[in-house]
């Protein structure tokens, strides 16, 4: 080792002597990677590769010899697409080093940049390799116009960069629908004097306090950022990555914050989140006050249980989640805030603490739940749920142009009260859809907005399921000596000839008879009333019960009715829905008299809702 | 911030300073060390070293306030308050000078504007301070001194010597200048010192005029960047009688154009100290 410093120091004197100029020893370190500072200045700089990215039109971008900066031999030329181009929806692409650089001894990426229009450029940076791009940094909605301007990216922290193969990316979309050409030049990293000292951002640079900070909840430190003071005596933020920040939790056993900015508090006490941007503290802290184990539920949510190719689920741990882009849109005169909180260690839940009314918002990914037929939601609150306290929930749809407003908006509120709501209890809320009345569309779902009087809200398993309405069984056969029987529709027994199943009454059931699972069953669909009538009067006086075997899963009322001729009829309720698999009735033919005459039975007739399947319907002794 | 706050014994560091500049003859790295210079040597006669408690107003003994808007002959922005939200001690031995977009006063941003005018006045000698400047489109910091028979002898008859004034857009340049009669505001005799590796927002740097009777030089971190004489002058020289000293920030204005969207508020101009010397 010695000996090692001795032929460096021989080696500095050497230099010295040869530039006339004091360097440093560790400037004789030898450097692993190449310290190129040029990207494209009139072509391309070392082994660069483009790639487009994906999506992209792939031939947007190209090297021009002409309507180059200052008239340098060559620029870089981006074509950007009309929107809907078939080309692609947009200009982009990253140019990366195969091998690497090391950038540590630069301050900057500057180019010069000119657009066919005035324009702001989506985004451009560096730190993208089409890999782990740890170090990405990019400012957003760069200003170009039709004269070339000087565009500086400065570096977070340039001593990370010894081996940066993203050397330069830029991504733009059509202007008013138009495509546009930017053209780039004299990109290089710099080492520029003017360029004032960096300072690392998080939490936007503010220092916020949260309180009432409950055990397991977790927060974000918000995005990384950095500004610098350009030599215009402009600051610039660049938006980078937590590699290039250390962060800190002052009190470790209060709050634990992870490498990438995930607070999780651990126990009640005061911890202040700060972050280091290399040497140099970062601007920007989270406080958080921790109160310990808050109130929770003893026990997780219960699992649904719906298959999974009938759901559409936005939060639950059973089913892949749609992205949400936001659980609380902290909307004006909103107090609610949310944490995430885990039960027994495995279940996800929302927290809502001091909730009047919460946005939750997917309008980047609208959901179109046309197919589904019920909204669900599980909920706890330790709150009073007595009336008149009450739970609300709306749906908001977007409707074709997936913005709100536009007069192609459709919204429902549906309010929950006791008994469903429960206090320290978790409540399934189960709903068709089609309760909410007011929702005409729901093909592009975009809110759901929760309120009501209860502060604080456990919400878990928000889904969209679909019930199949149809039986997925025969119903069962029956085993009456066939002598006993008169049947009406059944697969066992010989059916009385000539019946009308669908007379026409002015009713709006869809009748229709199919087989399930091998077996013809008779199908009413959106039942309000429907009659059946026979080929002619029948004697039944001679049998005893009425027999049928019906199942509905969406049906809130369902009566039947004996006609003889008259017409004579009465009435006899079943219960709805048909709870799990068919359901056999037997009902005895006295429900019907004396109104109804037996011995000259001509009709039947249901009446009610929803869809009703129906099989063996027969006298029987 | 102490350590720096020993007195200067200004005779040995321009005796240094030809030591450097011995050395720079064989380096010959950095141009400025081939500076040969006068020796001068000086005993401090005037300062404010700013060590107030945080929050507090500067020394109404040394101090006085120039206060309102109107745009003080050059279309400035600002309003000129005496709050200590635009002029205090920093607690850490210097003044911050602030100005702000809280406007007040019809006036959009507010600013200090602080005067030695009444209390302490000199002609001839070593005039420094060590300041950190704000920085920013439309933000014009400056230290600089006016004749102290302006109100009789009305600008620019009085003369005025800028001794560093800076336009935020540019924040590693300053200037240097002189107004007198026939040579005032864009006919003024000046020129520009720029830094080549670094800021003045950033870095603390020491700007200082050595005055005698027929010589004004300008320094900027004891580096003489330039030396006004009479002959200089496209009128008279109007420096052999007492000036008053000046720090203020503007906001706005002809001479640096107007703040943009990009300037961000507050800005401070953070003064270590300012002193006054006399030749030995």
């Amino acid at each position: 080792m010695k000996k090692n410093i001795n032929k460096q120091f021989i080696l500095l004197l050497l230099l010295v002597f040869a530039l006339g100029c004091k360097r440093e020893l560790s400037d004789l370190e030898p450097a692993t990677f190449p310290t190129t500072s040029a990207v494209f200045l009139d072509d391309f700089t070392g082994d660069l590769v483009y790639a487009a990215f994906g999506g992209s039109d792939v031939k947007a971008f190209q090297v021009v010899k002409e309507d180059t900066y200052g008239g340098s031999a060559a620029a870089m030329r981006f074509d950007v697409p009309d929107e809907n181009s078939p080309k692609g929806a947009f200009a982009g692409g990253a140019f990366f080093s195969k091998t690497g650089r090391d950038l540590s001894g630069y301050n900057a990426l500057t180019f010069y940049v000119r657009a066919s229009q005035a324009v702001n450029i989506g985004v451009v940076g560096f730190g993208n390799d089409f890999g782990e791009s740890k170090y990405v940094t990019s400012i957003s909605g760069v200003p170009a116009n039709t004269n070339w301007q000087k565009v500086i990216i400065p570096i977070p922290d340039a001593s990370k960069l010894t081996s940066e193969r993203g050397l330069f990316y830029i991504s733009a979309g059509a202007l008013n629908g138009r495509g546009y050409t930017i053209w780039v030049d004299e990109l290089q990293f710099e080492n520029l004097s003017n360029l004032s000292p960096i300072t690392g951002l998080i939490a936007f640079g503010k220092d916020s306090v949260i309180n009432g900070a409950e055990n397991e909840s977790t927060y974000s430190t918000g995005t990384f950022q950095a500004s610098a003071n350009l030599p215009s005596g402009i600051n610039q933020v660049v938006n980078t990555t937590a590699n290039f920040f250390t962060l800190t939790s002052s009190n470790a056993s209060v709050a634990s914050v992870s490498e990438n900015g995930l607070i999780t508090v651990l126990d009640s006490g005061k911890s202040v989140i700060t972050a280091k941007l290399g040497e140099n503290d970062a601007k920007g802290s989270i406080t958080i006050n921790g109160i310990g184990v808050g109130i929770k539920p003893a026990t997780i949510a219960p699992l649904p249980t719906y298959d999974a190719a009938n759901v559409i689920s936005m939060y639950s741990n059973v089913y892949p989640n749609e992205p949400i882009d936001t659980w609380n849109t902290h909307w004006l005169y909103s107090t609610a805030e949310n944490d995430f909180i885990k039960l027994a260690g495995t279940d996800d839940v929302i927290k809502y603490r001091n909730l009047n009314f919460v946005g939750i918002e997917f309008t980047s990914q609208p959901i179109d739940a046309t197919e589904m037929t019920n909204f669900r939601m599980n909920i706890w609150t330790p709150d009073p749920t007595n009336l008149p306290n009450n739970f609300k929930v709306l749906l908001v749809d977007f409707g074709a142009n997936g913005v709100y407003g536009g007069g192609d908006d459709a919204s429902s509120e549906l309010t929950f009260t006791s008994p469903l709501l429960v206090t320290n209890n978790w409540v399934t809320i189960d709903v068709p859809l089609s309760n909410f009345t007011t929702l005409t569309s729901r093909a592009h779902l975009a809110q759901l907005v929760l309120s009501g009087t209860l502060p604080t809200v456990f919400v878990d398993n928000v889904l969209f399921h679909k019930i199949s309405t149809e039986p997925t069984v025969a119903a069962p056969t029956p085993s009456y000596n066939s002598a006993d029987v008169l049947s009406i529709l059944s697969d066992t027994y010989t059916n009385l000839a000539g019946t009308d199943f669908n007379p026409n009454w002015g009713q709006a059931t869809v009748v229709s008879q199919k087989p399930i699972a091998g077996n013809n069953t008779l199908v009413y669909k959106g039942l309000n009333y429907q009659g059946t009538q026979f080929a002619s009067a029948q004697n039944v006086s001679d049998k005893t019960f009425l027999h049928l075997d019906y199942y509905t899963t969406n049906s809130t009322s369902l009566k039947v009715y004996l006609i003889s001729a008259g017409p004579k009829e009465v009435p006899f309720t079943l219960t709805v829905p048909s709870g799990t698999g068919w359901k056999s009735v037997d009902i005895p033919l006295t429900s019907f008299t004396p109104t109804v005459d037996l011995t000259k039975v001509i009709q039947m007739k249901f009446d009610g809702n929803g869809d009703i399947y129906l099989d063996n319907i027969l006298f029987r002794k | 911030m102490k350590n720096i706050k020993t007195d200067f014994n200004i005779k040995i560091a321009l005796q240094s300073l030809l030591l450097i500049s011995a050395v720079g003859l064989f380096a010959s790295c950095k141009k400025e060390s081939k500076q040969t210079l006068p020796e001068r040597s000086y005993k401090l006669v005037w300062s404010d070293e700013f060590d107030g408690l945080e929050g507090t107003a500067p020394d109404d003994t040394n101090w006085t306030y120039d206060i309102g808007a109107g745009g003080w002959g050059n279309q400035e922005l600002q309003y000129y308050s005496s709050s200590t939200d635009n002029v205090s001690h920093d607690g850490f031995g210097n003044l911050k000078i602030t100005a702000t977009n809280k406007g007040t006063g019809g006036a959009p941003f507010t600013s200090a504007r602080i005067k030695t005018q009444g209390l302490f006045a000199k002609a001839y000698g070593r005039i420094e301070a060590r300041l950190k400047t704000p920085s920013g489109p439309g933000i014009w910091p400056a230290f600089w001194m006016l004749g102290e028979d302006i109100t009789t002898n009305p600008w620019p008859a009085c003369g005025e010597i800028d001794i560093m004034e800076l336009r935020g857009q540019e924040p590693y340049i300053i200037n240097g200048t002189l107004h007198g009669p026939g040579y005032s505001g864009g006919n003024s005799v000046t020129k520009a010192y720029t830094l080549t590796d670094g800021r003045f927002d950033t870095d603390y740097h020491i700007y200082a005029v050595e005055w005698g009777v027929d010589y004004i030089d300008f320094f900027v971190d004891d580096y003489l960047y330039n030396r006004l004489t009479p002959a200089d002058l496209a009128g008279d020289w109007v420096y052999n009688k007492p000036f008053f000293l000046i720090f203020n920030i503007a906001v706005g204005g002809t001479y640096v154009g107007f703040p943009t969207s990009g300037t961000s508020f507050p800005q401070s101009m953070v003064i270590d100290y300012v002193r006054v010397y006399d030749e030995q």
